[in-house]
């Protein structure tokens, strides 16, 4: 591919927004027929790349061509941009709300002057690929958001584009919704020898790309295959299987920047490639404050999640130190009861069941993950327990009192943090905390002790005077959840916690979660569409079109599905777009990732009914069983049966 | 510029404001509304002053002095009064708008034919309506006086109608051109028109625009090879369209409903409103792209277009009431040239062989208005 | 409620009410438009009309060209007239009473001067452009005013008595709290009421739609407030500003641009802009509960303000509205703020003598936030 000119070319490209810098010199090559990934975090510079690209930005220094065309006017824009689709950032963002999927296909199929028999006959297959043929009368504000985002896809793909680019096409989508997605794309770029330019927030999705950029403060860390990427830092990631978490990890902090809890165990990433070597450091750690029996460990190859985050942290940006949390309050008592406590929840509206008769219990200390597809009701469980939104019938209990009359005094017990770190931006990082102190009736003592709090958990030193507005999303995200904890609550509901922020800021805050639940006994329910968020809780329960389809932990979950379809085979071999083809014709669910083939098979179905259609120089590997592919599993199951 | 573009637009854009009910019907329902109530209770007559009398003199004179006061349909009579201190009672606390007082001895006077002297007490609180109130008294009491005048010289041997003409021999013939009832919804329906296609058009458009901003979906025009002049004539025509439609319905509620007589050229008339509706339409045009939010839109248009439709346009104040700078002002906005279109199409019948300048002033306007709309407006903003 | 509840209400009044202005007063936008309607815009209305009959252009058609006919013409003149020419054709006269040149247009028939001379009556015509209503009424009553006068005069002359000894009856008319009828102090005041209507209506409505659309709303309904602690301070924030804005429009453009008198307390005067903000402020609250997004608020507030406006009397007088509307303004909060507001400014009332307006005030204010409240806890 390199010998041919680049269809897209930066040369020191520069983006300011008055005195930020968006776009700090980058330099980007995309070759005709590539799919090319701009991976980072919010506030990048990714979304600034692509609408420079798509020619609907201006830019402030540098070079770029597109098409072998420098974008150095408007007119030169005008000229590319009959050759290229841009699908913007957010859920259904390009589309028309209120008007039908056929009628947004038809618009931009007009608006790109696509011959009328061109357009019917493209609609047609392309409404058929996405299997959105069924809901062409509907109107776009009614799918769900996986589908909005396939109709984005299509109506940016009806003109069929020499060059697309979707920013975060999958933000805030569900991982069946995104397999789906990429599923697509990756048929439709074949069969029209397409350029794609795609940006995503999700690491794990690297694999999907022929190339990625790993974008980072405007700037690309590294450019390359996914596989070559990880070899940028080379690390290794050592789990440690122990019951006495919080002790371990007290040992392991001060020699280890890069660790997490996950489920019963930690992960402790540790730099350098060498596997014996990481163990025994880490070793060396726990020796003196664990017996030797009560814990294992487990080395392993860290995912590109990980190999980011040593990059920023070799690049000597700041992890802020969650060690400060032990300087906070004592644990509060808590007893068996159980503190949220959904019974028969059920909400309708208008002609439509949102929750049907949901029922959990969490226990204090208890980290309890809500997941589910976009629309399966998540949301609307949580403004039933927080008293937002009344249950049609059923009884949500918090702290033993039923929220449907819960008095005030119930509220002052439960924080909640929703999905849009709704702060108030106009307002500074102090003013926001000292504002809720004062809603919930703290006194001038007390806030200031919780203030310092806040912004030692959060690491808002130096911005306590800066307006809420200017702060990045990973900074916004905890200090909305700094506002959520000012009163300290027993309680804590986080609606998508995460979305939009970045894989450092999505652990630090997943550290300060762990600490509330293990150290304060604070109850948390959260909702999430990252899975590997999913295996940080200690519950999970799974939601399909407004029912719990399943209430288990993330271990629990993971021993079902082998137990039902085998163990995870991971294949690699010479042509899996053609074996996927032969699999798919004979029956057998599998699903391409990458350049590889993952389906579920106990050995001797393996053995028999895969392998012959494989060829002879497949190979198949054991793969450990992920909270996505549980999900995936399970709501393709569900979705088969029941379709939405 | 391709028409199928432009179609494509401009249906979309239909198609989306006809689902949005509570938006679509409002753009009708609201200057339907405006019409209605205005119509029926904008009135600027000033009739039925209530009026108190403070008759100290309680004499058959006197009496018949106030009957022609209280019989006239500028006063009703709500009573007499005690003393002057409840005469200022009544005037502040608004039951009273005028009180006349008659001094003792006013029918001894009059009856023997020596001058005679009362006093009216108005309340100034609206200038305009004391002034009015001001020229009925003075009209009223002009007739008394010379009434009494003819009597007596009909005491001194002429008939009092001899004496009447003697006394008055120059008459005054008012012809109260182009509104010959001077009845106020004539006047009004034109202007009402004016108002209404300036308040509602601009707002239609600036929303409609900047909610398309607001919700990101412009990046579908931004990126794809759409002129900007085809996004804008598709975007606009809806609006252009609702508000022409809203022309013919509030011709039609002024000519049948208020049975305003329309004496011009339909066709003109109707040129020259879409022209003015293009002229509004753009002002929205102007606002949509230069301001962000929704709710800055909405604010902005307010006071480009609302506050100076009220006092800048002929509509309530008339324009050679203005001092000089709000006169200035009020030649910069699109309102005062339509409002002479629309009142000489309504009430004096001329068409474009008088009104020629004020159309093409207003073709001008919108071209400008345009233009500088299709310049400001741009694919690739800066942020 | 003991005194620890009373602090915490307390304490929660505050910080909200903090964080209201605080966000009120980082919006420059809103707050250059605030500070430009207290200012800029009311001098503007305050300095920029007259309602009054101001040197009406009067052509003059003299076909008699005497003595007589020139002394008649010759008093149409300031203030409320002034000749514009003469014209000898009708046509022309039709012409520039058309494109509205003319106003006014006199003709004084051949042999006037001889009519008179020979005590025969005689009349002059006068066309009147009265497509202003009032002004139209105005000019043919001075032009009557002027005529009957001449007239008079003449017909004394050749009676050869001097006008004073005649039995006419002198009607002394006396204008009360506007003696000079002064268009200035009238429009000054109604555009400040106008303004604080538009702004107690669209100012909480926005807040509330604001916090809807970025989600804090929910925020705050999780936390122990209840709907009136998110409301009240909102409200308590919006009417500081806007009697703030009063103040400075009441003694920095009224008083002193205008001399327009303060006869009552103008403590009293800010107390009921209080009032009436705090009314007007629940339609605003209503509305913005109804609506789906702020587009449909911007329709519906025009749906309330335009009728508020212009019903509220300060236009049109009630007396001459049909009765069902007449009605319908004791609904309209303005209704009663406009009679009050007057009442204090010019006509010197005390908050007892405008128990009325206040109840009234009072009644509405009450009926409409509890409702808006109501809405806030269901939506």
């Amino acid at each position: 591919m390199s010998e041919l000119p680049p269809l897209i070319a930066a040369r020191g490209l520069v983006k300011r927004y008055g005195a930020t810098l968006a776009v700090n010199a980058l330099d980007l090559n995309v070759a005709r027929g590539e799919l090319f990934g701009l991976i980072g975090p919010d506030g990048a510079g990714k979304s600034s790349v692509m609408k420079a690209i798509a020619g609907v930005l201006t830019f402030d220094g540098g070079e770029l061509a597109v098409f072998g065309q420098s974008l150095v006017s408007d007119a030169a824009c005008e000229a590319a941009k009959a050759r290229l689709g841009l699908m913007p950032q957010g859920l259904g963002q390009n589309l028309y709300a209120d008007l039908s999927v056929e009628e947004n296909l038809d618009f931009f199929a007009r608006l790109r002057l696509v011959p009328p028999d061109v357009a019917a006959a493209r609609k047609d297959k392309l409404l058929e690929m996405t299997r959105l043929a069924r809901f062409r009368q509907r109107p776009m504000k009614n799918l769900s958001g996986g589908m909005k985002q396939k109709l984005g896809l299509v109506c940016t793909l009806i003109h069929a584009p020499e060059l697309v680019i979707l920013d975060e096409p999958t933000t805030g989508v569900d991982p069946v919704s995104r397999r789906d997605f990429w599923a697509i794309l990756a048929e439709l770029l074949a069969e029209e020898q397409m350029t794609a330019l795609v940006s995503t927030a999700y690491m794990d999705e690297a694999s999907r790309f022929h190339r990625v950029a790993l974008m980072h403060a405007g700037q690309a860390l590294a450019v390359g295959r996914p596989s070559e990427l990880l070899a940028h830092a080379p690390g290794c990631m050592v789990t440690v299987h122990t019951e006495a978490q919080w002790p371990a990890l007290a040992a392991l902090r001060p020699q280890f920047a890069q660790l997490g809890a996950l489920g019963n165990a930690l992960q402790v990433y540790a730099d350098g490639g060498d596997e014996a070597q990481a163990l025994a450091a880490v070793d060396a750690c726990l020796r003196p404050v664990l017996a030797a029996d009560s814990y294992q460990l487990e080395a392993g190859e860290p995912e590109l999640e990980d190999v980011f985050i040593a990059m920023l942290r070799q690049r000597g940006e700041r992890l802020p130190d969650s060690q400060a949390l032990t300087a906070a309050a004592p644990a509060r008592a808590s007893g068996g009861e159980p503190v949220i406590e959904a019974r028969a929840l059920t909400r309708d509206f208008a002609e439509f069941r949102a929750v049907d008769a949901v029922s959990f219990q969490v226990q204090p200390g208890e980290i309890f993950g809500l997941l589910g597809a976009n629309g399966a009701g998540k949301t609307t469980v949580i403004k039933m327990l927080t008293g937002i939104l009344p249950p049609s019938s059923g009884v949500g209990r918090v702290a033993g009192v039923d929220m449907r009359g819960a008095g005030r005094a119930i509220k002052e017990r439960i924080g909640y943090m929703s999905q849009a770190f709704s702060l108030y931006l106009d307002l500074t990082v102090s003013e926001n905390i000292r504002l809720y102190a004062g809603i919930y009736g703290l006194n001038r003592a007390r806030t200031q002790a919780r203030l310092d709090w806040i912004v030692d958990m959060a690491g808002l030193h130096g911005f306590e005077d800066a307006l809420a507005a200017s702060l990045p999303m990973g900074l916004r995200q905890r200090l909305a959840l700094g506002c959520a904890l000012v009163h300290q609550p027993q309680v804590l509901f986080l609606d998508e916690p995460t979305s939009g922020v970045d894989p450092l800021g999505r652990r630090q805050f997943w550290d300060i979660l762990f600490t509330l639940a293990r150290r304060d006994g604070v109850a948390l329910l959260v909702t999430t569409h990252a899975m590997s968020e999913a295996e940080h809780c200690d519950h999970l329960a799974l939601m399909f079109a407004g029912r719990l389809v399943a209430d288990a932990s993330p271990a629990a979950m993971k021993r079902e599905l082998t137990a039902q379809r085998g163990p995870l085979w991971d294949i690699r071999c010479a042509d899996p777009t053609a074996a996927l083809a032969r699999l798919r014709a004979a029956g057998v669910a599998a699903s391409a990732y990458g350049n590889r083939l993952h389906l579920f098979a106990r050995e001797d179905e393996l053995n028999a009914r895969v392998r012959p259609l494989l060829g002879a120089d497949a190979r198949c590997q054991l793969r450990p069983v992920s909270m996505e592919d549980v999900f995936v599993e399970r709501v393709t199951a569900l979705e088969a049966e029941k379709p939405v | 510029m391709n028409r199928h573009r432009i179609l494509a637009v401009a249906s979309k854009e239909w198609r989306e404001i006809l689902r949005d009910r509570l938006f679509f019907a409002l753009a009708f329902i609201v200057p339907a509304f405006l019409m209605l109530l205005f119509g029926y209770g904008l009135s600027l007559d000033v009739n039925h002053l209530p009026l108190g009398v403070l008759d100290y003199d309680r004499s058959a004179s006197s009496r018949a002095y106030i009957e022609r006061f209280s019989a006239s349909q500028y006063f009703t009579f709500k009573g007499y009064l005690c003393d002057e201190r409840q005469a200022g009672e009544l005037l502040s606390n608004n039951q009273l708008r005028a009180v006349i007082i008659i001094p003792p001895r006013f029918g001894e006077l009059v009856q023997s034919g020596q001058p005679a002297q009362t006093q009216t007490l108005l309340d100034g609180t609206f200038p305009s309506r004391a002034l009015i109130a001001k020229g009925y008294v003075t009209a009223i009491n002009a007739a008394a006086s010379l009434d009494n005048l003819a009597r007596h010289a009909g005491q001194l041997g002429a008939t009092p109608d001899e004496a009447r003409r003697a006394l008055q021999p120059v008459r005054l013939e008012v012809r109260y051109l182009y509104n010959q009832s001077i009845s106020s919804i004539w006047g009004l329906a034109p202007k009402l028109i004016m108002f209404i296609l300036i308040a509602s058009p601009p707002f239609l458009t600036a929303l409609g625009v900047v909610r398309e901003k607001e919700r990101g979906s412009i990046f579908n025009l931004y990126a794809s090879n759409t002129s900007r002049g085809e996004f804008l004539l598709g975007k606009l025509a809806p609006y252009v369209a609702i508000s022409t439609l809203n022309i013919l319905i509030l011709w039609a509620l002024a000519v049948w409903l208020y049975g305003v007589p329309f004496k011009g050229d339909p066709l003109f008339f109707l040129l020259a409103s879409v022209v003015y509706v293009l002229c509004t339409t753009g002002i929205g045009l102007l606002v949509s792209v230069l301001v962000r939010t929704q709710m800055a839109a909405m604010i902005v248009t307010l006071i480009v277009t609302l506050v100076p439709a009220i006092l800048y346009s002929g509509f309530i104040i008339p324009i050679p009431s203005l001092k000089p700078v709000a006169y200035v002002v009020a030649h910069l906005m699109p309102a005062v040239y339509y409002t002479r279109i629309a009142v000489g199409c309504f009430l004096k019948g001329v068409g474009l062989t008088a009104l020629w300048p004020e159309l093409l002033i207003l073709a001008g306007y919108a071209c400008a208005l345009f233009a500088l709309g299709y310049r400001l407006f741009t694919k690739r903003p800066s942020a | 409620m003991n005194r620890d509840d009373l602090a915490l209400w307390a304490l929660r009044l505050r910080v909200m009410l903090g964080k209201e202005l605080r966000q009120l007063l980082r919006d420059r936008v809103l707050l250059a438009f605030i500070v430009y309607a207290f200012s800029v815009d009311i001098f503007l209305a305050a300095s920029g009309v007259s309602l009054q009959l101001n040197r009406a252009a009067t052509l003059v058609q003299d076909f008699d060209h005497s003595t007589a006919s020139r002394e008649l013409s010759s008093r149409f003149v300031s203030p409320y007239f002034r000749v514009d020419g003469q014209i000898s054709h009708d046509s022309e006269a039709q012409a520039r009473l058309d494109d509205g040149r003319a106003m006014l247009a006199l003709t004084i028939p051949p042999g006037f001067q001889a009519d008179l001379q020979r005590g025969q009556p005689t009349a002059v015509q006068l066309q009147v452009d009265a497509t202003n209503s009032v002004l139209g009424f105005l000019a043919s009553s001075y032009a009557s005013l002027i005529t009957s006068r001449f007239g008079l005069e003449q017909a004394a002359s050749a009676l050869g008595a001097s006008g004073a000894a005649l039995p006419v009856i002198d009607n002394q008319v006396r204008v009360w709290f506007n003696p000079n009828q002064l268009d200035s102090w009238f429009m000054g005041i109604t555009e400040l009421l106008n303004i604080v209507t538009v702004f107690s209506i669209l100012l909480p409505a926005a807040a509330m739609v604001r916090e809807k659309e970025r989600g804090t709303v929910e925020q705050l309904l999780v936390s122990p407030l209840s709907p009136f602690q998110i409301v009240f301070p909102k409200v308590l924030a919006m009417t500081l500003v806007i009697v703030l804005g009063s103040a400075l429009a009441l003694f920095g453009v009224l008083q002193l641009g205008f001399a327009v008198p303060v006869r009552g307390s103008a403590v009293l005067f800010l107390l009921l802009t209080a009032l009436y903000v705090f009314t007007t402020a629940g339609l605003g609250l209503a509305a913005a509960t109804l609506a789906r997004n702020l587009a449909q608020v911007g329709m519906l507030s025009i749906l309330i303000l335009a009728p508020m406006i212009f019903l509220s009397g300060a236009w049109t007088p009630p007396e001459a509205m049909p009765a069902w509307l007449r009605a319908l303004t004791y609904l309209s909060p303005m209704h009663y703020y406009i009679d009050a507001a007057f009442g204090v400014l010019l006509k010197g009332q005390g908050a007892l003598e405008l128990w009325r307006s206040l109840l009234g005030m009072t009644l509405i204010g009450v009926t409409v936030f509890v409702w808006g409240l109501r809405r806030v806890r269901m939506g």
